[in-house]
Formats: structure tokens, C-alpha cells, sequence
């Protein structure tokens, strides 16, 4: 089955096929998954987001395509393709593809560059590495790079630790490593949440100019739906480790169909709309990671749940519109009537 | 590294007031002197220079007796849930220490413990419950219920919903809000979050660099705001509704709080700023019958400032 799901996905022109993954922890009682089978896929040049709160399993995704899941988890089931050539991803053929074919930037870029050494050698060691470049060549693209990225005096930074940078210029150094070998998906893991929201706007800017100019697929990963309603063509939902809906944004945020993706929305409140009284909300908590769940695990807070969701899981599946798929009974059963009349 | 040691103004000729009932907005970025404001106000740090006064009696400076009670009119909740309550206390101990504060016999403590936690929407079992056992959402309610235990005037909340979920967020704004209904609590909201603070606060005080550059209420502030920095702050938020709109980006980082630049420090930033702007810092002054701006051109009116480019 994967082998066709590939050979699909190169058609389809993938550079990240995810197939029916699951990642686990070991755990006393059940099967300790957090990623509960997800399937998806990043054609090139795509901007997709991955949206969804804590214990989601957003960000255990992104480690999980990098090969870098924190021990003791690990894939339990599943396959996840990466690359061009869409090769299976190991922690063996990590060494191979890993910075170079998927390259990674997160939340805190110093924990992605080394206090200890100067950007300008961090930058060329990667160039001379996976490049094979000069010593001469690489201090030449690593001063390109970081004018790329628009970090004012790049010579001036090349000479400097990491520490000594503000949020936002470190954010723009760990993107010039990230895009410095042409990678063919970038993944951004919250890469602007602890920025300010001027600043964010800047360094999604700049994502979406070096992703263009090299090339480069994204998956971005957010729990702030402005952020990826703005920056993504494709939206994942994910709920306690599966995806709840997914598709295009455009058909997302003007017509969500799942519960969960309806009350992330309104639970925001707008800059412009009038605002009401009180923020609709979703009573009680995610559940926590790793628990074994039964039915689907949005039903104890769901105002639409009935008994059939504690028991039977949703399948993700397409509903009308193609490309638009959503996991929850209430959306595709016509006789439920108070999802689809609202 | 051992060089002598300088002052940095983290605040500068910060004026507000806080109406009974109501909420004070603050925001800004990095650097902007919010949360210092916040700390000054509960006496954490001393204020260098100026007044606080609650009820129109000045309380800087207080020391001893008269500081403790003062501590009980003023509280402040926190940003982040797993570092502001005591890992080795349970909830209705952390609670209970509040109480004491207040003058509560021991013996009427449960009682109270309950009704403050019926208040938050905590169910009652949560009270043998330590920290760790606890959501986010569920200490910042816990630390809440803490502030409320002495029955203070003012509640200062600084990012105290900025490390929850979205989805819990809502739900804590929205017991925020019945909270100030049915006490008349009044907030000082320290947010950089924008449509949070729109939707929480019937003034707003936007700051940068140490001072306060537009202040107003909340409708005039975000439906019509008039500093530059405050049209830049609200064009950088990624609004879902307004997705896909080309916005003006703000060029440039927030300067050294150590080291802010001459004239007006936002100048360097400024799509707007002119030759004055260099050179004199411009005051918080009421433009029309509306909000406090404090910039050189929306004084002199924009239509009114000649541009410093030639036009062909």
C-alpha cells in the first residue's frame, strides 16, 4: 500500500508524503500515541499549515517528518516519505536529507544554533558540508544569505554569538541556515510565537519571500489561525493527534465544517467586527496526550456530540466540496441538520 | 562587561486613571515599559518619580502597615501559570494564604475557599489539588481566585492569558468579564495581544519605548487610531477576516530602552516622520474632542505637514 501511495504522490509532485503515522510513548496502561494515524501530503512550492492547540501533536509531527521525536517516543506505525525522490525517512537517511533537503526552523532559534560559535562559522560549516564549498565560497553566500534575510551589517553578525541578536534577527539567521541548501520543504514550527507581532509580520514576510526565491514547499505550524489564514493555501486541523478537517484556507475559514474548527474561530475576537458580550468558548480542556481515546475525542466538549461519537471514531473524509475533508459524524450525516443549516 | 553602571528609563512620564468597574488597556511591544508600569503600580520596584493614588490618596512610597494594606487593594495575576503559584502549596492553602492576609479566621476558611472557587468555575475537588496537577487554564484560574480572596479595587492582569490556548483563553476573558460585573473590580490589562485588549478594555494606552504615545477608549483607539505606531501595531495583526490584504510592514526593530534614539524614538521607524521629529520629543496632547496622541505630525495635522520628499 504505501509503495502505490508514493508512486502517487511523485505524479502528484510531493516533497513530504505522511503516510497513516502514528507516534507513541511508552506508557503503563494503552498504547501511549500521541499522533494517532495522520495522513497527509506538501506538493512543491506549497504553503500548508498545520493548526491546533497543546496536545494536538502539531509539533510532534514537524519531529517526527525531521526524525528527531524526543526518546523514549517513537513512529509505531506509518511511513513518512521525504524529498524530491520521496525517499522513506529513517533516522539513517536523516544524515542524508535532513538540513539540506528538509530543513527546520522552531520557536526558539537558540536552541537550533550554538551559543558557543559565531554565526558566520555555524553558516559556513553547513555550506561547506553539504555544499562541498570553499572556505572563501561559503563566507561569500553566508554574507549573501544574511543580506537575503535582511540582517543590516551581515559582516559585522557574522562575527557575533547568537546571545547577542534580538529574537527577531535570530529568527532571521536560523532561516538563512534553514534556506542556505535550497531545501525542498521548510518546516516552521511556531516561528513566530514568541516574536512581536510587528516584528512577526516582518519574518512571515520574509518566509514567504525566501520560500519563492529558492523554491521551497512550507509547512508551517501554528496555534494562531491569523497567522496560517494569511500565509497558507492548505489547512490541517489537528485534535488530540488526528486531523479533524483539512483543505484549502479559502474553503476552511469561510465554511468550517468541523465543531472544533467553528469554535477556534469565533473564539477569537475580531479587530473590526462588533464585538460580542462574551467570546463563544469551548467548555473543558484537550485531553491529554497518550490517553487511548474511544469514539472521537472532541465529544465530551462537542454541543453536536451524540452517542455514536463516544463509541465509532469519524474518518477523515471528503464531504462536497473535493479537497475538503472533515472527520466528524454531525458534518457528514444529512439528517443531523444543526451542522449543516448554520 | 564591568563598565558603570547607568539608568535606564523604563517608564517615562506615564499619566492614567482607572475608573471604578472599568478596564485600562495597555500594549506594546518588547521594550515598552508595560510591565514595569505594572510592577511600579504594586510597589514591586519603586517609582523614581511621580504618583500613584487609589481614590484619590497617593500611595507611592508606602512602607510597612500602611503598604500591606495597600498590597490588599492592588493584585496582580501573572503570565505564566506554572511559575506564580507555590508547587509545594494546595490550592485551598494558596488560597487560604490570601485569606489570612485579609483578616479571615482560619475557621471560616473553607467556606470561603468553596465560594471563591464555585466564583472562577473550579469544581470544589480542585481545592486538595496542587499545581501540578492542574491545567494552565485551571492555575490561572486558581490565581485569580487568589487576587479575588482579598476583595482588592484593582486587579492587574499582565499577560495573564497570553500562555493559554486559545480555545481556554476565551473561556478565562469571558470569566474576567462576569468577575468585574458582579464585583466592580476595576483591570489594568497588560496585553500585547490587540484584539484581546479590544475586547477587554474601555481604554487603551499604547506604549513605546517608556512612554505612552496614544491613549483613548477602545473604540476610538483601534476604529480610528492616529500614532503611527499604533496603525502599524494594528496593521500587523493577521486578522482572519482581513487575509490576503497587502499591509504596511513596519520596517526595523523596537531600540534599546538604554539607548532610545533623539526626538521622537519611534523616528527611525516612522513612515511618516519628518526633520522635527529628529529632534524634539513630541507630548501626549488631545487632538480634537478624541484620544491623546503624541506625535509632531497628527498634531499639526497630516494634510497640514509638508513632506520631506520632492515631488516631480
Amino acid at each position: 500500500m504505501p509503495t502505490d501511495h508514493v508512486e502517487l504522490a511523485l505524479l502528484n509532485d510531493a516533497v513530504v508524503v505522511v503516510d497513516n503515522l502514528s507516534v507513541a510513548f511508552p506508557s503503563r496502561s494503552g498504547s501511549g500515541e500521541v499522533i494517532r494515524s495522520i495522513s497527509f501530503s506538501v506538493k512543491a512550492g506549497q504553503r500548508v499549515g498545520l493548526v491546533g492547540e497543546s496536545g494536538s501533536g502539531k509539533s510532534l509531527t514537524a519531529r517526527a517528518i525531521m526524525q528527531l521525536i524526543p526518546a523514549p517516543g517513537k513512529i509505531s506505525a506509518g511511513e513518512i516519505h521525504v524529498g524530491d525522490d520521496l525517499t522513506l525517512a529513517t533516522v539513517a537517511s536523516a544524515k542524508k536529507w535532513r538540513g539540506t533537503s528538509v530543513a527546520m526552523i522552531t520557536q526558539d532559534p537558540l536552541s537550533s544554533l550554538n551559543p558557543l560559535v559565531r554565526i558566520g562559522v555555524q553558516i559556513c560549516e553547513m555550506l561547506r558540508h553539504h555544499r562541498n564549498a570553499s572556505r572563501a565560497d561559503a563566507r561569500r553566500r553566508a554574507v549573501e544569505l544574511l543580506n537575503a534575510v535582511g540582517i543590516p551589517n551581515p559582516k559585522r553578525t557574522m562575527r557575533q554569538f547568537p546571545s547577542v541578536l534580538s529574537g527577531g534577527m535570530r529568527q532571521r539567521v536560523a532561516l538563512a541556515i534553514a534556506i542556505s541548501c535550497n531545501p525542498r520543504l521548510l518546516i516552521a514550527d511556531e516561528p513566530t510565537t514568541a516574536l512581536d507581532v510587528t516584528i512577526q509580520a516582518q519574518v512571515l514576510d520574509l518566509l514567504e519571500k525566501m520560500s519563492q526565491e529558492h523554491n521551497s514547499a512550507v509547512l508551517l505550524i501554528s496555534h494562531d489561525l491569523g497567522v496560517v489564514a494569511n500565509f497558507c493555501e492548505e489547512i490541517l486541523v489537528m485534535y488530540s493527534g488526528k486531523i479533524v478537517e483539512s483543505g484549502p484556507t479559502q474553503d476552511i475559514l469561510d465554511g468550517p465544517l468541523h465543531p472544533y474548527t467553528r469554535a477556534l474561530l469565533t473564539s477569537v475576537p475580531s479587530m473590526t467586527e462588533e464585538l460580542p458580550a462574551r467570546l463563544s468558548s469551548i467548555a473543558g480542556s484537550p485531553p491529554a496526550g497518550g490517553v487511548d481515546v474511544v469514539g472521537c475525542a472532541f465529544a465530551p466538549r462537542c454541543s453536536l456530540a451524540q452517542a455514536i461519537c463516544s463509541e465509532i471514531n469519524p474518518e477523515l473524509r471528503q464531504l462536497d466540496d473535493p479537497f475538503h475533508d472533515v472527520a466528524c459524524h454531525a458534518a457528514s450525516d444529512a439528517l443531523w441538520p444543526s451542522v449543516r443549516s448554520q | 562587561m564591568f563598565g558603570a553602571s547607568r539608568s535606564i528609563k523604563a517608564v517615562d512620564n506615564v499619566s492614567f486613571t482607572l475608573q471604578p468597574g472599568e478596564t485600562l488597556g495597555i500594549a506594546g511591544e518588547s521594550g515598552s515599559g508595560k510591565s514595569s508600569v505594572a510592577r511600579a503600580l504594586v510597589q514591586l520596584t519603586r517609582p523614581t518619580g511621580g504618583t500613584v493614588s487609589l481614590g484619590g490618596a497617593p500611595v507611592t512610597n508606602l512602607k510597612g502597615q500602611r503598604l500591606k494594606r495597600f498590597r490588599r487593594r492592588m493584585q496582580m495575576v501573572y503570565q505564566d501559570p506554572y511559575d506564580s503559584l507555590d508547587p509545594r502549596m494546595s490550592v485551598s492553602d494558596a488560597i487560604g494564604e490570601a485569606l489570612s492576609v485579609r483578616g479571615l479566621p482560619k475557621t471560616e476558611h473553607a467556606a470561603q475557599v468553596a465560594q471563591l472557587l464555585e466564583r472562577v468555575k473550579l469544581p470544589a475537588t480542585i481545592a486538595q489539588r496542587h499545581p501540578n496537577q492542574l491545567s494552565g487554564g485551571q492555575r490561572q484560574r486558581v490565581s485569580i481566585a487568589r487576587a479575588l480572596a482579598v476583595n482588592p479595587e484593582i486587579i492587574i492582569c499582565d499577560e495573564a492569558v497570553a500562555a493559554l490556548d486559545v480555545s481556554i483563553r476565551a473561556q478565562v476573558l469571558n470569566l474576567l468579564k462576569d468577575i468585574q460585573h458582579d464585583t466592580g473590580v476595576g483591570y489594568l490589562f497588560i496585553s500585547h495581544d490587540l484584539s484581546t485588549l479590544r475586547f477587554m478594555a474601555d481604554h487603551v494606552a499604547i506604549m513605546y519605548v517608556g512612554r505612552i504615545v496614544e491613549y483613548g477608549t477602545s473604540e476610538e483607539v483601534f476604529s480610528n487610531p492616529q500614532h503611527p505606531y499604533t496603525r502599524a501595531l494594528i496593521a500587523a495583526v493577521p486578522s482572519v477576516t482581513r487575509r490576503g490584504e497587502r499591509r504596511l510592514k513596519l520596517s526595523g526593530e523596537p531600540p534599546d530602552p538604554g539607548n532610545p534614539p533623539s526626538g521622537c524614538p519611534f523616528h527611525p521607524r516612522c513612515p511618516e516622520a519628518v526633520e522635527t521629529c529628529r529632534t524634539e520629543r513630541p507630548e501626549l496632547l488631545t487632538i480634537g474632542d478624541a484620544q491623546k496622541v503624541a506625535c509632531h505630525v497628527v498634531q499639526w495635522g497630516r494634510e497640514k505637514t509638508p513632506k520631506t520628499e520632492v515631488t516631480a
